[in-house]
């Protein structure tokens, strides 16, 4: 018989999210995702200066808060009808690669490891094995029976702080995975805090600080750039570079053999959409670094992504403004009903791409690049493909463990670009021919930022009218992939990803809450 | 401490890999920050290291974006882990938590239920829709936040969202926002409230805050505000490296030219630096690699608070135009930009910079900063 199974809060995320599924024969039938949260971002911004949104805006989300920041000053750029000089396309991607660096390192490790990773295996681990295990993997070695002692007298201390009612000992975590592996991951989750710090730092020193940061102002940068600066950023950014290559990848690929059954479920809706993200010297989206573009159907073809097919609905969200509105048009006006999973029940607006729910974030830009022809992504999936098994079956991708494994493979690409990026901006410095700023007047229309954040596409829409913001709306990550049903009752794509999902143990609904996470919501 | 217990301590740093040096290194920052002399640095280290029973915490997002908590993952002195292995037991913390759902809420019922535990709240107060634009486990974040508070021992508001709305409670503040003290005062809890503002809070003020009130039991020195006097009592512009620009009247006028790669004072570009009360100079972030104005940003005072109020007069309405040297003005519907000192309300804040201005110039501070500038650049 069918059963409801509420998880809320789903915990490590950015925000606030309910979880609801109906459970039929072990399996899940039916879902429903719930954004809590409504904070009024785009009302704030009304009435304000054009370049006030790009520090206001970012505001949105901790995590993100650099492609938001980014999607907003080149929604006034577009209005103002101005290009940025290439010295301060550098800087912009090099502070955004610095982000996603930081957000793909925390998320695998801080965010979703314990869903895969059991912090008292790895008590039972032998140390000895544990080191050799870490060189057959390729992974790095770390003081792993300090690492296990440490362990130990926490969880002796019997005080569990952020690990209290964790689900030790699911029996759907991978039983044949050895313990020196979790003891492995476990001192890894340690270590990748670090690592992440390093990534932020480069975002302290080009942008003032992390989160939130101060200096890609309307028409450029203000971070200046010197020999100095520049040093104390790749010094950092090495040292992120190894963490990525010669520990997270391989933790993912040594991680991801006992967990191969995730790829039979957590696919979901089959359509990718990418506003593109890394501006190369042209600035067209479908030139940038990930492109743009859109996926269909589950058809290996990418088209042009274009913002006029973006259309949001509010049937099952908590709004009484007008439903299936253009962002250029949108309307925000609240209207808390109560939480009805028959009617009304989310904050976020079903947001859909040709009336289609359209999944984002890194699966839909590797999709997207894969089939794009970028060579170092082709080469990353292929080379992932085959060491799992796989070879020439990107399909498999599309499954709970291909949207980890996208997201961590993006990591290793986003490391060597932005390594490239510091380089150009080296030379360019040396040669003393670095531009960071356009001047320019405010001027009235109407303008559209697209970008990407870690977590997915970010449109922000601008509209100026006597120097000032007459309309702004907001289209987030997280506003795609959980999006409510829409006006025809089609769901969205983290709970059309639910569908099929098998759940041993209702009170504990372990691959719900992996699959649900694996959106980086 | 006995010498017995100074041995132990550095040899339990020792097997973390922690060096005596750099350890007492940090505990003396943290002395320094919340005031206390030197002599406190044993008691912090062994606070921060004792191993035995730790603190149980509950830390809440309200209508938050997790910048707190992302702001406070970037510590590295302590890093996070120790903060939450061994210093705090932070038993709910919905960002980084190990459990979730029903079993999420049952250890903060269980903490709460067991007492004598402190509430790190972090995200605006959400008032709005009778408190449903925030839902967490069918209840209203707002109901939340009241049984928390009630019986702790103490609430600290991260961020400026906790401290009085932050920009949620920006005109005209839709979702209904406002802050913990504001709140709590409303439905008559009486549980003492500190504020740390900044958007996002800097992890180093949270880290000095708990360990401070871990070692001595009590709340350090506030202001009016609630903010803690050591870090909260200077504005930026009191300790700014570029102070010694502005004494000598070199002012960046636009981006993109040779005084602002000069890094003059940015004074004419709105910085807020006169008007805003942090430390953000002297303890800087991220691991101490920057701040804004070093990166080459006008201070937009993202500190300025009004706990009272609730946010009414928060730290957006208060700034925005950042890149303005005065506020718009709120006119109906719309707004006004003052052109004039002393027309409107904005001019009480420039006669007060202009009399602090004085002031600093009569004590020759401005020629100290300036002197440190130099170093400071090397």
């Amino acid at each position: 018989m069918a059963q409801r199974v509420v998880v809320d809060p789903l915990t490590r995320i950015e925000g606030h999210l309910r979880v609801e599924v109906e459970v039929d024969g072990g399996v899940v039938s039916d879902a429903w995702i719930s954004g809590s949260l409504h904070r009024g971002m785009e009302a704030v911004l009304k009435n304000r200066r054009p370049q006030d949104a790009f520090y206001i805006s970012q505001r949105i989300c901790g995590v993100c808060p650099i492609s938001h920041g980014h999607a907003s000053t080149m929604s006034a750029e577009s209005v103002y009808g101005l290009t940025i000089p290439n010295g301060a396309r550098l800087v912009r991607n090099i502070i955004e690669g610095a982000q996603f660096l930081h957000s793909h390192i925390l998320w695998f490790y801080t965010l979703a490891a314990l869903d895969y990773v059991d912090p008292t295996k790895a008590l039972e681990a032998n140390i000895a094995d544990t080191y050799a295990l870490a060189q057959a993997a390729g992974t790095s070695v770390s003081d792993f029976g300090a690492v296990q002692k440490r362990l130990a007298t926490f969880i002796e201390g019997g005080q569990l702080s952020i690990f209290s009612n964790g689900w030790f000992g699911h029996p759907e975590y991978a039983q044949d995975m050895p313990a020196e592996l979790h003891l492995i991951a476990v001192a890894h989750y340690l270590e990748a805090l670090e690592a992440q710090s390093w990534a932020t730092q480069i975002i302290g020193i080009m942008g003032g600080k992390f989160p939130h940061f101060m200096t890609s102002i309307n028409g450029g940068t203000s971070f200046v750039p010197t020999s100095q600066t520049l040093d104390d950023i790749l010094f950092r950014l090495l040292k992120v570079v190894d963490f990525v290559k010669n520990t997270m990848i391989p933790d993912t690929l040594a991680i991801a053999p006992y967990y191969l059954a995730a790829t039979t479920f957590g696919g979901g809706v089959g359509n990718y959409l990418s506003w593109g993200v890394f501006d190369s010297e042209s600035f067209e989206r479908s030139e940038r670094f990930l492109p743009a573009g859109v996926i269909k159907n589950l058809e290996f073809k990418v088209a042009d992504s274009v913002p006029e097919s973006v259309n949001e609905y509010v049937e099952h969200s908590w709004y009484s403004s007008p439903s299936g509105l253009n962002p250029s048009k949108g309307e925000t006006k609240l209207d808390f009903t109560e939480y009805d999973t028959d009617s009304k029940y989310s904050w976020g607006k079903a947001v859909r791409y040709d009336d289609m729910p359209t999944e984002v974030g890194p699966l839909s830009r590797m999709l997207i690049a894969y089939v794009s022809g970028v060579k170092p992504v082709q080469e990353l999936i292929d080379g992932t493909l085959e060491a799992l098994g796989v070879p020439g079956q990107p399909e498999v991708l599309i499954s709970l463990l291909g949207r980890l494994a996208a997201r961590n493979l993006e990591c290793a690409y986003v490391a060597d670009i932005t390594a490239g990026w510091v380089s150009e901006l080296v030379e360019a410095v040396k040669g003393g021919n670095v531009s960071l700023f356009t001047p320019h007047e405010v001027t009235d229309g109407d303008g559209v930022g697209l970008w990407e954040a870690p977590r997915g596409s970010v449109g922000h829409w601008m509209s100026v009218a006597g120097g000032k913001i007459d309309r702004y709306q907001v289209v987030a990550p997280t506003t795609w992939n959980i999006a409510p049903r829409d006006a025809d009752g089609v769901r969205g794509p983290m709970e059309e990803a639910l569908i099929g999902v098998p759940v041993i143990d209702p009170e504990k609904p372990l691959n719900v809450v992996r699959v649900a996470r694996s959106f980086d919501p | 401490m006995a010498q017995e217990d100074h041995d132990a301590l550095y040899s339990l740093l020792a097997a973390r890999g922690v060096s005596r040096r750099d350890f007492l290194k940090f505990c003396g920052s943290i002395a320094a920050m919340i005031g206390l002399s030197e002599a406190y640095v044993p008691q912090i280290a062994a606070a921060v290291v004792s191993g035995n029973k730790l603190k149980p915490a509950l830390w809440l997002n309200g209508g938050s974006c997790s910048g707190c908590t992302e702001s406070v993952a970037q510590s590295d002195y302590p890093d996070v882990a120790t903060i939450v292995l061994d210093i705090l037991s932070i038993n709910y913390f919905e960002t980084i938590m190990m459990a979730q759902g029903a079993d999420a809420e049952k250890a903060a019922a269980d903490t709460i239920r067991a007492g004598n535990y402190i509430v790190i709240y972090e995200g605006t107060v959400m008032t709005g829709q009778d408190g449903n634009t925030l839902r967490i486990a069918d209840r209203t974040g707002v109901e939340i936040l009241e049984e928390a508070a009630k019986s702790a021992e103490a609430v600290i508001a991260v961020g400026s969202c906790a401290v009085d709305g932050g920009w949620v409670a920006g005109r005209p503040n839709s979702a209904g926002g406002t802050g913990v003290m504001k709140h709590l005062s409303d439905v008559g809890i009486g549980t003492p409230v500190i504020n740390l503002p900044t958007c996002p809070v800097n992890p180093e003020w949270v880290v000095a805050l708990v360990v401070d009130y871990l070692v001595l039991e009590r709340l350090p020195e506030l202001d009016d505000f609630a903010r803690p006097v050591g870090i909260f009592g200077e504005t930026i512009h009191d300790n700014c490296p570029r102070r010694g620009h502005f004494e000598n009247g070199e002012f960046v006028s636009e981006f993109g030219t040779e005084e602002e790669a000069m890094n003059y004072c940015l004074y004419k570009m709105g910085c807020k630096g006169p008007q805003t009360f942090t430390n953000c100079p002297v303890v800087r972030w991220n691991s101490r690699s920057s701040w804004c104005v070093e990166s080459g940003s006008p201070c937009i005072g993202c500190g300025t608070v009004d706990p009272i109020s609730g946010g009414d007069s928060n730290w957006v309405d208060m700034n925005t135009p950042f890149l303005n040297r005065h506020r718009d003005l709120p006119f109906g519907d719309s707004t006004v930009q003052p052109t004039t000192v002393g027309v409107i309300a904005g001019g009480a804040v420039a006669a007060g910079l202009a009399i602090h201005g004085l002031a600093v110039k009569a004590t020759g501070q401005g020629k100290g900063t300036s002197e440190k500038k130099k170093g400071g650049d090397e």
